[in-house]
């Protein structure tokens, strides 16, 4: 029974992880596809976001009503993070990426330095140590502790808040005109421009969208776990590890890409209860190896299959 | 060479040439004169530069592969662990395998580990696509870095290997060199002499063993590129298809460009153990590798002089923060102050900003790629004539050059 417990506890956070794990690679993996990189900033967007959020939290306070355990304050500077990172992202564009006449490979290179700039500043202002949002911490749901499933309010209020953002980009996706214009403009560059589509317009629109998610995303790993500027960073390789999985260039792919990672990475500890000798902390370099598997035996990852691609 | 030669010399090179001459001299001559004035101390400069000649030596073994090849190496840092742990594991007092071995046989053992996982890396990857290859090693890195961590029966883990002890401890005659020497103390400025003492003759002996590594992998790397090898490395980079059309096994070629390029890298982490005596996983980290990076792109890809530029500039961005710890630096601000504050009743504070040496360095490192990128993406110091073999124009031919690229093409078609 110990094993059960074990892994409903560990299934229980995996979702959580998960949640915020999608939220980053959804914004990766448009990125890849519109504006042609693989974006080595991404990680330390979601730090940008994470700050911002806590600034924001710091400015509006913790008043009004709560809900799970959040008060609305906290939403509230949830969506300035989620704008500001935006921002942020949109100026990083104009003035770091668009000038520059490299191809795709200098492009990354490009990437890495502006994740240092971005790390950097927030060191500056907030030194190395961690922080956490000023929000007390709740104690797990007592009715589920019963079941071995130790979550809290808080991690409620995540994934619910990771779905809510999902179905948005969904219904933006499949039932708007931007959302038309990105899936052609992802699909196929040149036919896109060929049809009118203003394809820089589109490409402005990613990087907002983008960058909003791991905005969103990192202020939730701030809520999951702490804040620190290297926080990001160390997430960029899982969230590439989804993205990859799931298929680049595909929003759903990443998703199911996600949600499969951040469940193969807090699943890890189950391994040695059932007598494989690999400790909890592999958890990240097993997601790794997953990873360059997928890139030798199916680059083009779960999504390139015909029948399940979104 | 003679002075005449010299002087050919300085009006054969480009201005980009010239100015990284000048550059070099002012900066060398600068750090020299502080030492001599008693500013910076002798060994303190040494160890400075044996960093700088590490981060060379790594520069030059990415640029085997990704300067000659085009191969995306994100896994700089694991290999340098891997010759440092190799070296370390060796002859560590506290290594849990086999310390107290001559170091000899950690240098072996530093190679045949980078040897070993480079094959063991670039068999799954190097058949990818040059992003994938990025991301795939990068991941890769994190997996030894994950295993050297946690595996403590094999490498200590966390705790780190002490006790290492310099590379020369069994030589004959360089192992009691340091104590042989006597302690000189030069005193140029009055009151502020210089002293060499036992340190500085450690870290002299240090730093030969660093230019005998730097010697032979410049002068093997250089050989290597400018042979029929390194042409078809050159041609893979440009046009892996075209080199697979000319019947070439490319695979084949970028394996071994990589695990030379791993071996050199190797070779910069046997050295860091020797020189620092002691070694942890934090020594796998990967910002290690995007310093490598940005020396080679600094120093341009494809050039081996260029990336013992780099080398050296990243050290600078590395160390540099270590003394300036706000922005402006006080020194300047004070200056600056001084020639404001001369109008009377006018009184003017520069606001400064205090800035710890970690994030500064990230910002340097930073704005580096990105300036580099936008302005230079080539580098400084691009390779020149790369096609053609240096007898080729240097001698009598150089009034009519075509001539040497068709002797060079002729060449390239006999192999």
């Amino acid at each position: 029974m110990a094993v059960t417990e074990q892994f409903l506890e560990l299934a229980a956070n995996g979702l959580v992880y998960s949640s915020i794990i999608i939220l980053g690679s959804i914004g990766l993996s448009l990125i890849y596809s519109i504006a042609g990189f693989a974006n080595f900033a991404h990680g330390d967007t979601m730090t940008v976001g994470a700050y911002a959020t806590l600034i924001a939290f710091g400015a509006v306070g913790g008043a009004g009503f709560s809900i799970l355990g959040l008060p609305l304050g906290f939403f509230v500077a949830l969506v300035i993070g989620i704008v500001v990172t935006a921002a942020v992202a949109l100026v990083t564009e104009r003035l770091v990426y668009k000038p520059l006449d490299i191809g795709s490979i200098g492009l990354l290179i490009t990437s890495i330095g502006v994740a240092f700039i971005y790390r950097a500043l927030i060191q500056v202002q907030f030194s190395s140590d961690s922080r956490r949002f000023d929000i007390d911490r709740l104690r797990p749901i007592e009715p589920l502790v019963e079941y071995g499933i130790r979550i809290t309010k808080h991690d409620i209020a995540i994934v619910i808040s990771a779905v809510t953002l999902v179905v948005g980009l969904h219904v933006l996706l499949q039932h708007t005109d931007l959302g038309r214009k990105m899936r052609a403009t992802a699909d196929n560059p040149d036919l896109a421009r060929a049809s009118g589509i203003r394809i820089r317009r589109v490409e402005l629109w990613t990087w907002v969208l983008g960058a909003g998610l791991a905005g969103a995303g990192g202020a939730f790993l701030g809520l999951f776990n702490l804040l620190a500027p290297r926080m990001g960073f160390s997430e960029l390789l899982v969230i590439f590890a989804a993205v990859i999985l799931g298929g680049i260039g595909s929003v759903y792919g990443a998703m199911l890409g996600g949600l499969l990672i951040g469940m193969i990475v807090s699943m890890t500890p189950l391994l040695s209860t059932v007598g494989i000798p690999i400790g909890g902390e592999y958890a990240a370099a097993l997601a790794f190896i997953v990873m360059v598997l997928v890139l030798l035996v199916r680059p083009e990852g779960i999504a390139g299959e015909p029948v399940g691609g979104g | 060479m003679s002075q005449v030669n010299a002087r050919e010399y300085w009006t054969d090179m480009n201005r980009a040439e010239q100015g990284v001459a000048t550059f070099m001299a002012v900066t060398i001559g600068g750090l020299l004169v502080a030492m001599l004035a008693g500013g910076l101390d002798p060994t303190y400069f040494l160890f400075l530069f044996g960093l700088g000649g590490m981060f060379a030596l790594m520069s030059l073994g990415l640029n085997a592969q990704w300067g000659f090849t085009g191969l995306i190496n994100f896994s700089v840092a694991a290999f340098f662990g891997l010759g440092a742990y190799g070296a370390a594991l060796m002859t560590a007092t506290n290594s849990p395998v086999a310390g107290g071995f001559d170091p000899i046989f950690g240098l072996v053992l530093g190679l045949v580990l980078a040897a070993v996982f480079a094959v063991a890396i670039g068999i799954p990857t190097l058949r990818l696509r040059a992003d994938y290859l990025a991301i795939a090693t990068l991941g890769l890195a994190e997996v030894i870095r994950t295993v050297i961590l946690n595996e403590r029966d094999l490498t200590a883990g966390s705790q780190g290997l002490r006790g290492i002890p310099g590379f020369f401890e069994n030589w004959p005659v360089l192992s009691t060199f340091p104590e042989a020497m006597p302690g000189l103390r030069i005193e140029i400025i009055p009151g502020q002499p210089v002293v060499l003492e036992l340190s500085f003759w450690e870290q002299l002996l240090n730093v030969s063993l660093l230019l005998v590594f730097l010697g032979v992998s410049f002068f093997v790397l250089r050989r290597a590129h400018r042979s029929p090898w390194g042409r078809v490395l050159r041609t893979i980079r440009s046009d892996e298809d075209l080199a697979k059309t000319l019947g070439k096994n490319t695979y084949w070629y970028k394996m071994q460009a990589f695990v030379l390029g791993s071996l050199v890298m190797a070779l910069a982490g046997v050295f860091f153990a020797h020189l620092n005596l002691f070694v942890d996983p934090s020594n796998l980290d990967p910002i290690t590798t995007f310093y490598v990076w940005v020396a080679v792109m600094l120093g341009g890809a494809g050039s081996n002089r260029g990336a013992l530029f780099g080398g050296f500039v990243v050290v600078a961005i590395r160390e540099g923060p270590r003394f300036i710890n706000e922005l402006p630096p006080a020194p300047v601000r004070n200056v600056l102050e001084g020639i404001i504050n001369v109008i009377p009743s006018v009184t003017v504070e520069i606001p400064s900003i205090v800035l710890d040496a970690g994030p500064l360095r990230l910002l340097l490192i930073g704005l580096t790629i990105i300036l580099v990128m936008r302005y230079r993406p080539q580098g400084v110091l691009p390779p020149q004539r790369e096609l053609i073999w240096p007898d080729a124009i240097d001698d009598d031919e150089k009034a009519r050059p075509e001539m040497g690229v068709r002797e060079a093409k002729t060449g390239e078609i006999d192999d």
